[in-house]
């Protein structure tokens, strides 16, 4: 479903990721642990189409997004969703109107209905009108992944959206975000320097050692 | 992709370019060969000039700096008697153009004045040329710019954490102590832009300076323009003023230096108490300032308009307001639209050195006075007809001399600054994570722009179109040269009137830009209340 083969990232002349392969089949939850600077934020940032890499392509259901470091499909048409570790939801938009952003082909009253059944599903049932500085940490990250996931993209990327929210909160939001991915059915990556995290969250997990990925 | 980046770059560059075409046009005086004028300029009149300029300058630089830095700290940190409304009242000189208090203030204080006749009649003081010294002229100037150190300070002191301010206070500081050690150097960076901003207006000054008769970098200018033809002579003196507002420029930035000074958040400091006798010293003091500045310069302006208006007043006056208000609205609509363009936010721009050099480039403008703007565009403007004919083309003299195109071209040029500064201060908050979340959703760059960068930043943008509104209404020189047939502004009548002394005719259309200019600052005010 996801093939990424022989990625190599360096900054300046310092070689952090090289040979790095990943391979996902539909449905999977995958955890991508790794220390801070070891790459798994630029490897998910490539897959996204964010960024750049020296070398390393990137298939998603047979399709070829980018080869050889660069990207021949645009991040915007590449079906991928992803969640922020910064809060991103759009602050002058209410939570309708961000949910919505990225349905923005449906008609109105689709919408209403794509946006309340997403909030059903992260059981924040009412919220629409809210602003997102009206909204806990906990909250905002939860509606930055139903936004994500209103675009039904193929795979969908969480680059730490954890480590900004206190630990009493985290635990719980881990387990329930893994429970929502489940039922959306959506292949999903999480970017994490956590390991009891990742441990709760994925179905397999993946380790950055000596510039390559290990999968346990 | 990467086309069309290079692609946008290049419009985005070539925009600033353009805005910029009259400074490169003045700066490129100094290829032409030197001229006799030139020698003579600069053997008898430069060293007369470089001293008074730079007389004026640290006298209204000292007088701006502690006049706005004392009443913002006064209205932020001290509960006084009047602080409401005068927190806001503070900020009415802004609609004031500088020349309408100079001719007030001559008005009263000349030799006809009714203060020095006055003066003459009842306590037997010689009469005195107000026009000589350096005293007045730097007096009026600090009533007039004030403003903006006090605008930049108060924001500034808004910022301050209270835990600074009251570890101050633990350790026993008095409010004195704890003004000179702990607000004031805190608020140094925005004092310095404030002070940056008056400093330039002061350079740029035309109407206040010919006034007072006060000769300074821009009279001679446009000695050199006006009374020997020379534009090339012209162009030299005013790239010196380039170049003087470069250093400005950089001293602000050092005094700036690397820290980060503000704190994100507004606190909400608890205001010493200032009681009894303290308390109204406080008041008279920051009542009179505002007194000087606007309330009774208006008021002179309301008793000349009463006097005179039965006779002045004309539909003439119908076609100075509307001159002056179709300007305004559309220079303001495309510097804006221009600033807008120039300050949203784009990796592939930051990234490109030659494209942000021409960006600074094209805010200068605001050090240029408006008459040498006006004649950097017609001098270019020239120029390209010059080498059309040469290939065998026709001049374009006829289409752009005394167009609205032109001088609206040198509004935009003048004041984009101003405008670019506020929109893009706004959009230096506006994080990646936007972008990056608006194009995974599927957006495209424009839906981005008209969606997510553009609400963002429309505080800032109308901010700065409201502070460009008053300038634009205000502006003089350029305006003077430039205008089409038949655009007689507001401020060219006043101008013409009180330079000829007939100071009471001129109150009818100052007033008319004194309640222009108010409304807007109102509504400038009401913004920046919003955004704290």
């Amino acid at each position: 479903m996801l093939s990424v083969s022989n990625l190599k990232i360096s900054f300046e002349d310092n070689h952090v990721l090289d040979g790095f392969n990943l391979d996902l089949d539909s449905g999977d939850i995958f955890a991508l642990l790794g220390d801070s600077g070891s790459g798994k934020s630029s490897a998910l940032r490539f897959i996204a189409g964010l960024e750049k890499a020296q070398l390393g392509s990137v298939a998603l259901d047979g399709n070829d997004l980018s080869s050889d470091g660069s990207h021949s499909v645009k991040p915007e048409l590449r079906e991928i969703g992803m969640v922020f570790q910064d809060y991103s939801l759009f602050p002058h938009m209410t939570v309708f109107d961000n949910i919505s952003f990225g349905i923005n082909h449906l008609s109105k009253k689709e919408k209403i209905i794509e946006v309340e059944k997403l909030l059903e599903l992260i059981s924040l049932e009412g919220i629409e009108k809210k602003y997102p500085h009206q909204l806990s940490g906990g909250e905002q990250q939860r509606v930055s992944l139903a936004r994500s996931l209103a675009t039904a993209p193929k795979l969908l990327l969480l680059d730490e959206p954890f480590s900004s929210l206190d630990k009493s909160h985290r635990d719980q939001l881990v387990k329930e975000v893994r429970v929502i991915l489940k039922k959306a059915g959506v292949t999903s990556i999480l970017v994490t320097h956590d390991e009891a995290e990742a441990n709760t969250f994925a179905d397999k997990i993946g380790k950055i050692e000596k510039k390559q990925l290990l999968i346990s | 992709m990467k086309e069309a980046f290079i692609k946008s770059n290049f419009w985005i560059g070539l925009l600033a370019f353009s805005v910029a075409f009259p400074i490169f046009i003045v700066g490129s005086s100094w290829l032409l060969p030197g001229s006799e004028l030139w020698s003579h300029f600069a053997q008898t009149l430069l060293p007369e000039l470089i001293t008074s300029t730079l007389i004026l300058l640290i006298g209204v630089g000292i007088g701006v700096s502690v006049l706005g830095t004392v009443l913002a700290y006064l209205v932020v940190m001290v509960d006084f008697p009047g602080r409401k409304w005068l927190e806001w009242a503070l900020f009415l000189p802004f609609g004031i153009p500088a020349y309408v208090l100079a001719f007030v203030y001559l008005g009263v204080f000349d030799y006809s004045g009714y203060a020095q006749v006055w003066l003459r009649e009842y306590l037997g003081i010689p009469g005195f040329d107000i026009r000589s010294g350096h005293w007045a002229i730097i007096l009026t100037f600090i009533l007039v710019f004030y403003p903006y150190v006090y605008m930049m300070a108060r924001a500034s002191f808004k910022r301050q954490k209270v835990q600074m301010i009251e570890a101050g206070k633990m350790l026993g500081a008095k409010p004195i102590r704890v003004f000179w050690k702990i607000s004031v150097p805190l608020a140094r960076p925005a004092i310095a832009a404030g002070l940056l901003v008056t400093l330039m207006e002061t350079l740029a000054d035309f109407g206040v300076v010919s006034l007072f008769n006060y000769s300074t970098f821009t009279t001679a200018i446009y000695s050199a323009w006006g009374d020997f033809r020379s534009i090339e002579v012209a162009a030299q003196l005013a790239s010196l003023l380039v170049l003087v507002s470069f250093f400005l420029i950089y001293f602000e930035r050092k005094a700036r230096g690397k820290a980060k000074y503000y704190s994100s958040d507004v606190s909400h400091l608890k205001a010493y108490n200032a009681k009894g006798i303290a308390g109204w010293t406080i008041f008279f003091f920051v009542f009179s300032v505002f007194m000087l500045s606007f309330a009774m310069p208006l008021l002179q302006i309301l008793i000349w308009t009463s006097e005179v208006f039965s006779v002045e007043w004309s539909k003439r006056y119908i076609n100075y307001f509307s001159s002056s208000g179709i300007l305004t609205f559309l220079a303001t609509v495309l510097t804006v639209a221009v600033a807008t363009i120039l300050a949203l936010p784009s990796r592939r721009k930051s990234n490109s050195k030659t494209l942000q050099i021409l960006i600074r480039f094209s805010t200068l403008g605001y050090a240029l006075p408006g008459s040498v703007m006006a004649v950097g565009l017609l001098y270019g403007v020239q120029n390209i007809s010059l080498i059309s004919i040469h290939f065998g083309g026709s001049s374009i003299n006829h289409i752009l001399f005394g167009s609205v195109a032109l001088l609206l071209f040198a509004y935009v040029s003048r004041f984009l600054a101003i405008a670019f500064n506020s929109s893009s201060a706004s959009s230096e908050q506006i994080k990646p994570v936007y972008e990056h979340s608006a194009r995974l959703l599927g957006a495209s760059r424009w839906r981005l722009i008209k969606e997510v960068y553009f609400p963002m930043m429309l505080p800032g943008i109308l901010a700065g179109g409201l502070l460009v509104a008053v300038d634009v209404m205000k502006e003089l020189p350029a305006t003077y040269l430039l205008r089409p047939f038949g655009w007689d502004t507001l401020a060219i009548r006043v101008f013409e009137l009180s330079s000829e002394g007939l100071y009471e005719r001129a109150a009818i259309p100052a007033l008319m830009m004194v309640i222009f200019g108010a409304v807007i600052m109102l509504l400038f005010n009401k913004l920046d209340q919003e955004k704290f």
